[in-house]
């Protein structure tokens, strides 16, 4: 065996010093290799890319066990300059191209650590013939490009670096199957010039077509590696991305998931969850439509799940139902409201609460300050009277102290109620979160992925509180997810998009058959 | 007209030296986020040494001593201060260069006291008449020492490999470390730039008409404030563009004061600040800066 | 048991802070109001800066406003300068109050700009503050300032006039004495109210705005509305603070309310520890008690050179200070004074309250992290295309 470019060994990385993202990863890229790290969101992938890169500590996190090295050379007190003059470039997640820079620009701050004006030229040659369509737009500022473009640029602004091992995370996130396969091919060209590539993908298909090797990363650990042939044939992938299991996901009988849920939640109000009505949405950033003309409908107390590959904008579509983006055109109601029409906190008021997939927390409050503010509507006393300290202020605000209490025990986290949110677990977060959304005692709850990142048994957990909730509460719920079992095992109704268009719609079992959505999940041949 | 004429050619000229001060603002607050409220002392820093050291070695070396001086200032703050912050943030950065601006100009009150300083500046006090248009030579050799450090900017920000490394770093800081940007080194350079364009604003700022070095030399830094603000925060060219606008409108309120007595004495004093207020409310990002993008 | 525990070092305050005047001789009792005074004003912008996270430089204005509300509104009927004779109690209130109007005209502009970009836009509202005590004559005296009438209720003065005499335990109880107690009494209603605020619905949700607006909007709440109460409640405090500036100073001019005192505010919260009351409350009795202190004892401390000689006289003395401790808790103190003390309190070993051990991660913080004012980082970013 050849001496490894790149080896990592039980490797472990905390972030903010208390949230744990990996444990015990080992890895190893050969020279002239391409290996891919597979896994769904939360896995911890981007973490391990940003270890390998020395770029961890611009996001707070720190590597606290484990080693790196790279050419043989630790990398534990290395910085990411070193990393990149020692050759080894990372190609961020959503590309990042320098959006008010030139194309030419772009290139420029890419090969900035190359001094040598002639392997600068070099670099420059190589990257234009790779990617034609940069020589053409040159003096284009980058953040009018394409999607496909933008990450025609991210690689070429890399590969100006001349790296010996060339890191990518998710290079087809957000692109049409064309471009993706487009990806693919330059991937492959890539290496026959000799680099060596390590790749992170969510798109299993892509990830597994260039690969010689492949891991499988959850939940900050790795439960699955071997030659990327091997791979693709188990049904082990194939279930974890659609959820088409033969365990089939368990309604309530899970070890530490509470059978009954014996804690009641109470309305103070008589608001009944409505019909959502989305009709023909579409979102464009820029270049970058996100959405294109989706729509769908959510019947009152029900559970509906949208599903799809990363980029396929699912995030998108719930940040237009919450308020936080403005749709380009199509409407949504929700009952006789057009929710399109107004601003967040208008759309809270019609008892539509979320939670966001990059967990939204005050850190340094506790738990149940966190969980009151949830309570910002349902409470009615004015800010004279609480801050007097009133006695009906201070009744109410034990009524609601008290109200929290129960979804905290809900939930599984009242003996966290006092603790700071910045001491909790991923997990425990993610609780939280969700709490704080249901606090306001919604009639529509939107859920930003909210099992990622948790184990299998915690996401049991957390579906049986979605689904008391939903029934004590007459909830209608929204679920975006990659945990399939999840998903499939609590949605009444699933709406699946790829490449911002909606292209399957239908309860569970129906979903899990579709050949689009097959090809979607897993590419072409899968189907 | 000849009036309004020389106002407006003082106005234009006072506005480019405004320019320079405010963007050395910009150029701090994109390469380290820092609020730099200690530009005024570092401004007033290289003043004094050319106030100081022009009589023993000349003028225009004294000038070289406190371009480096005010620079190798900048470069230090930042990197003995700012970058071993307990917590670094802006807010806090925010505060601790109020901090050093106290304990800067404290000190060089203490070594100026009362004197005016002279700054030895060899254009002295003459006057250039054109078609009874007059202006200071000092304030015309600022205007163009101005257009030429502008220029001089121009190409090293789209030249150079320095210059686009740091307009990447000021974009995407994070994305830039990863292109092997060194983000202390681009820090170093923007306070090293905005040092050394301080000192140039602040001998030209001590030039005739003004007596010379005090240590209200300091203040004019903050003069500057609303036309950062105006140009938008992070934009090297809405600084220059607010300077302009900032000086226009101070040397029109200033000259036309008694027609404009019902708004009360000492209106250069609030005029800028005036301006800047009402800007804001009808664009809070300022002329020319990006509307920040929220990401959910 | 515990509970009593916890509000000993308030009580030993309280007790400490009515005992002193009957120990204390004028110099002491003058600087005592001063930075009671201040320590009002530094209240209310810690709930800007610290619960809110927004940065304001323009406390001087309201706190300007507060004064000459203060003097305009008691001042007697008749001369220069004069006022409309209203009870002195009155007077405060309105100060609060025109203080707290003006921080809600500024609502377009607070509303609207986050964190430093409003400290920057403030910093118009202090040279406007200054054009309007200038010009404004008839009711500011101009330049030079106005004098402040006394306070007094109906049938006492808190002058050293009527009743001619009062002793308490043997000390004379001159005017200084009696608006010690006044001062103290709008202290502890201000911080009481201050924690009041920070522990309600309204404080939560500036908090939650502070950490993530998209999030705070999500909830329901308004979030520019949110940012606009902060600074007007804020806007109360300064002019309350400075209704009490005009009673401690007892006349009032242009110069003391120039952009130095709200840097000398923005100091006080930081040295403090920001968003804490009682830290507030420290860094406000440092900054104002340093320069008094040291200029008052100039002539016993033997290196001090006389003011003007150019070597190192007290104000010159008491600036560097000042400086040098805003450098050192910047750089050293994390979370200012009040972080600091915390961390003393969390040091000694933790009753056992039956809960599990915090998660399994190697390197758990031992400290609470201060609220910043920048937006906390997230870890990972949104996963698609946003622009």
């Amino acid at each position: 065996m050849p001496d490894p470019l790149l080896l990592v060994e039980d490797l472990a990385v905390a972030y903010d010093g208390a949230v744990q993202a990996l444990r015990g990863v080992a890895l190893r890229v050969d020279p002239g290799s391409v290996v891919a790290v597979l896994g769904s969101n939360g896995a911890g992938k981007t973490t391990l890319l940003r270890a390998i890169s020395r770029s961890l500590g611009d996001v707070g996190g720190s590597v606290t066990a484990g080693r790196i090295s790279f050419a043989g050379q630790d990398l534990a007190r290395r910085d990411a300059s070193w990393a990149v003059r020692a050759g080894l470039v990372q190609v961020p997640e959503g590309r990042r191209i320098f959006r008010d820079l030139t194309v030419e620009e772009n290139l420029r701050a890419g090969g900035y650590t190359v001094r040598d004006a002639r392997a600068r030229r070099e670099a420059t040659d190589r990257v234009l013939d790779l990617f034609p369509i940069l020589a053409e737009r040159s003096h284009q500022r980058g953040g009018l490009l394409s999607g496909g473009q933008q990450q025609m640029l991210a690689m070429g602004r890399a590969l100006m670096a001349s790296p010996k091992l060339l890191l990518l995370d998710e290079p087809s996130l957000g692109l049409a199957p064309q471009l993706v396969e487009q990806i693919g091919d330059i991937i492959e060209q890539i290496h026959a010039q000799g680099t060596s590539v390590l790749l992170i993908e969510q798109n299993a298909a892509m990830g597994l077509r260039v690969a010689d090797r492949a891991y499988v990363l959850e939940v900050g650990a790795v439960t699955a590696e071997g030659a990327s042939a091997e791979l693709a044939g188990t049904d082990d992938i194939r279930n974890r991305y659609l959820g088409v299991s033969t365990t089939s996901p368990t309604r309530t009988t899970h070890e530490d998931a509470p059978v009954d849920v014996p804690v009641h939640l109470q309305r103070t109000s008589g608001a009944r969850a409505e019909r959502l009505r989305v009709e023909d949405v579409t979102v464009r950033f820029g270049g970058i439509t996100a959405l294109s003309g989706v729509s769908f409908t959510i019947e009152p107390g029900t559970i509906h799940a949208l599903i799809g590959p990363n980029g396929a904008g699912k995030s998108t579509c719930i940040n237009v139902l919450g308020g936080a983006y403005r749709a380009t055109s199509g409407t949504v109601h929700y009952g006789d409201a057009e929710v399109t029409a107004l601003p967040s906190h208008r759309i809270a008021d019609l008892g539509v609460a979320r939670t966001f997939q990059n967990i939204s927390l005050s850190l340094e409050a506790t738990v149940e300050d966190n969980l009151l503010v949830g309570r910002h509507r349902v409470m009615r006393t004015g800010a004279s009277a609480q801050t007097l300290r009133l006695p009906h202020a201070r009744k109410e605000e034990r009524t609601e102290r008290t109200a929290v209490r129960r979804i905290a025990s809900l939930l599984g986290i009242e003996q966290l109620l006092g603790r700071a949110v910045h001491t909790l677990s991923y997990g425990d977060r993610k609780r939280v979160e969700m709490g704080r959304a249901l606090a306001a005692e919604p009639t529509l709850l939107l859920l930003d992925e909210p099992v990622a990142g948790m184990t299998h048994g915690e996401s049991q957990v957390m579906a049986d509180v979605i689904r008391a909730a939903q029934q004590e509460l007459g909830l209608s719920i929204l679920l975006v997810e990659h945990d399939m079992p999840f998903v499939m095992g609590l949605a009444e109704q699933i709406t699946v998009l790829d490449f911002g268009k909606r292209i399957a719609e239908g309860p569970p079992d129906h979903v899990q058959r579709d050949p689009e959505v097959l090809r979607a999940y897993l590419g072409s041949a899968a189907a | 007209m000849t009036y309004f004429l020389t106002q407006l050619a003082n106005g234009l000229s006072y506005g480019l030296i405004l320019g320079l001060i405010a963007v050395g603002f910009v150029i701090v607050f994109t390469s380290t986020g820092v609020l730099n409220f200690a530009h005024g002392s570092v401004l007033l820093t290289g003043a004094y040494l050319v106030a100081i050291l022009h009589d023993p070695i000349g003028f225009w070396p004294a000038v070289v001593v406190g371009i480096l001086g005010a620079a190798l200032l900048g470069v230090l703050i930042n990197a003995v201060l700012v970058r071993n912050l307990a917590e670094p943030n802006p807010g806090t950065a925010a505060i601790l260069m109020l901090g050093v601006d106290i304990l800067l100009l404290t000190e060089l009150t203490r070594r100026i006291g009362n004197r005016v300083l002279p700054i030895g500046a060899p254009w002295g006090a003459d006057v250039i008449a054109i078609g009874g248009v007059t202006l200071p030579t000092s304030r015309a050799i600022a205007a163009g020492v101005a257009v030429v450090v502008f220029a001089l900017l121009w190409y090293l920000f789209a030249r150079t490999d320095t210059g686009v490394a740091m307009r990447a770093a000021a974009a995407d800081g994070d994305t830039a470390s990863l292109m092997g940007i060194r983000l202390s080194r681009t820090g170093a350079t923007g306070w090293a730039l905005a040092g050394a364009l301080a000192a140039i604003a602040g001998v030209l700022l001590a030039s005739f008409p003004a007596p010379g070095v005090a240590p209200t030399l300091a203040i004019s830094a903050f003069a500057a404030i609303p036309a950062w603000v105006l140009g938008g925060f992070d934009s090297v060219v809405g600084a220059i563009v607010g300077g302009l606008i900032i000086g226009v409108v101070t040397a029109l309120a200033v000259g036309y004061e008694a027609e404009l007595h019902v708004l009360g004495r000492g209106l250069g004093e609030v005029v800028p600040y005036a301006v800047m207020i009402i800007v804001l409310l009808v664009r809070p990002s300022g002329l020319f800066g990006r509307k920040e993008a929220v990401r959910v | 048991m515990s509970d009593l525990l916890r509000r000993l070092p308030a009580i030993v305050g309280l007790v400490v802070a009515l005992a002193l005047p009957l120990l204390f001789n004028d110099f002491w009792l003058q600087t005592g109001l001063f930075a009671m005074a201040a320590v009002v004003g530094a209240i209310g912008l810690t709930l800007l800066v610290g619960v809110a996270g927004q940065l304001s430089l323009g406390h001087a204005f309201f706190a300007a406003l507060g004064a000459y509300t203060y003097a305009w509104t008691v001042g007697e009927v008749g001369d220069r300068a004069a006022g409309l004779g209203l009870p002195a109690v009155l007077g405060i209130v309105l100060a609060g109050v025109v203080a707290a109007a003006a921080g809600a005209l500024f609502s377009p502009i607070s509303g609207r700009l986050r964190g430093i970009y409003l400290g920057l836009a403030t910093v118009g509202l202090v040279f406007l503050a200054r054009h309007l005590m200038v010009n404004l004559e008839a009711y500011t005296g101009g330049f030079n300032g106005r004098t402040v009438e006394p306070f007094s209720v109906p049938g006492f003065s808190f002058s050293n006039s009527d009743p001619d005499f009062l002793a308490v335990a043997g000390v004379e109880f001159g005017g200084l004495h009696r608006l010690w107690y006044l001062f103290l009494v709008v202290v502890l209603l201000a911080a009481w109210l201050g924690r009041n605020v920070k522990a309600s619905r309204t404080g939560r949700a500036l908090a939650n705005v502070r950490d993530s607006e998209a999030a705070a909007a999500a909830m329901g709440i308004r979030v520019a509305r949110a940012k606009a109460t902060a600074f007007v409640i804020s806007s109360a405090y300064a002019g309350v603070a400075g209704a009490l500036m005009a009673l401690a100073y007892g006349r009032i001019a242009p110069d003391l309310f120039g952009l130095q005192l709200s840097i000398d505010f923005l100091v006080m919260i930081v040295l403090g520890g920001l968003g804490s009351i009682a830290g507030a409350a420290a860094g406000a009795v440092f900054v104002v008690t340093l320069p008094l202190v040291l200029a008052q004892y100039s002539s016993e401390l033997p290196f001090l050179a006389t003011p003007g000689s150019g070597g190192l006289d007290a104000a010159t003395l008491a600036r560097l200070l000042y400086g040098a401790a805003i450098l050192a808790v910047l750089l050293f103190l994390r979370g200012g004074l009040a972080g600091a003390a915390r961390r003393l309190r969390h040091r000694r070993p933790p009753r056992d309250t039956g809960e599990p051990p915090p998660v399994a991660a190697p390197t758990a913080p031992t400290a609470t992290p201060e609220p910043s004012l920048s937006h906390p980082s997230v870890p990972t970013r949104s996963k698609e295309t946003t622009p």
